[in-house]
């Protein structure tokens, strides 16, 4: 399975993309330790995360083809 | 008018005229109320910035934006349209970066609806602004209340 993920605003920067694909990642919490693992600089700032265009709280299970995207605060406006 | 929110670059004059026309077919309102936000040339540690960079998540600002005036349209019952435009993209100092325009029956649900939809603006829609200063140093920045 593969799932992508979508960086936004500092997150985009620190990690010099804005997209990336994963394989094999069992959940939400899986992912973000992959992506801290590989990008330390990324625990640094605060951020939630959307799974398929909805922001989660809980660590979620992961399906083939889901969109997860790291989002720091908003600042619209 | 836009189904999707936003636009890149500035929200112009011409735009804002387009909703303006606009407003006069819907003669069932009685008072519309405009808010328009503009690129604030601040002045931070001996830098002013020159413009603001904004990127979006639009599948989610979409999905957020109808929430919103789903959300106002059901609060205040009196208020019949809710008019939302963001950018993406750059906007220089002194030009527009929002535009939200509310329609209802009377003045004062026009003008609390209209704020209140601001407010959900800057909390709900996945937006994201980075400052770029005059000597082209940047930092991105967070909304906060004042």
């Amino acid at each position: 399975m593969e799932v992508k993920v979508l960086f936004f605003g500092v997150l985009a920067e620190v990690t010099a993309t804005n997209c990336k694909h994963y394989r094999d990642v069992k959940s939400t919490g899986d992912l973000r330790l992959r992506i801290q693992d590989e990008f330390p600089e990324v625990s640094h700032y605060s951020f939630r995360i959307s799974l398929n265009n909805v922001l989660i709280d809980n660590d979620l299970l992961l399906n083939d083809g889901d969109e997860v995207a790291l989002m720091p605060p908003f600042a619209g406006g | 008018m836009l189904t999707n929110y936003l636009i890149t670059g500035p929200v112009t004059t011409n735009i804002i005229s387009l909703f303006l026309e606009n407003m006069g077919k819907m003669k069932d309102s009685g008072g519309h109320s405009i808010f328009i936000g503009q690129v604030r040339a601040d002045e931070i540690n001996g830098k002013k910035v020159k413009a603001i960079e904004y990127t979006a998540y639009e599948g989610m600002v979409k999905i957020e934006a109808d929430k919103i005036k789903e959300a106002i349209l059901s609060e205040f019952g009196d208020t019949r349209s809710v008019d939302i435009v963001h950018s993406t993209g750059i906007v220089n100092a002194g030009e527009i970066s929002l535009f939200v325009l509310v329609s209802s029956g009377h003045r004062h649900q026009a003008i609390e609806a209209c704020s209140k939809a601001v407010e959900l603006i800057k909390e709900k829609l996945p937006v994201w602004k980075k400052e770029i200063f005059d000597d082209n140093s940047h930092e991105w920045k967070q909304n906060i209340k004042v």
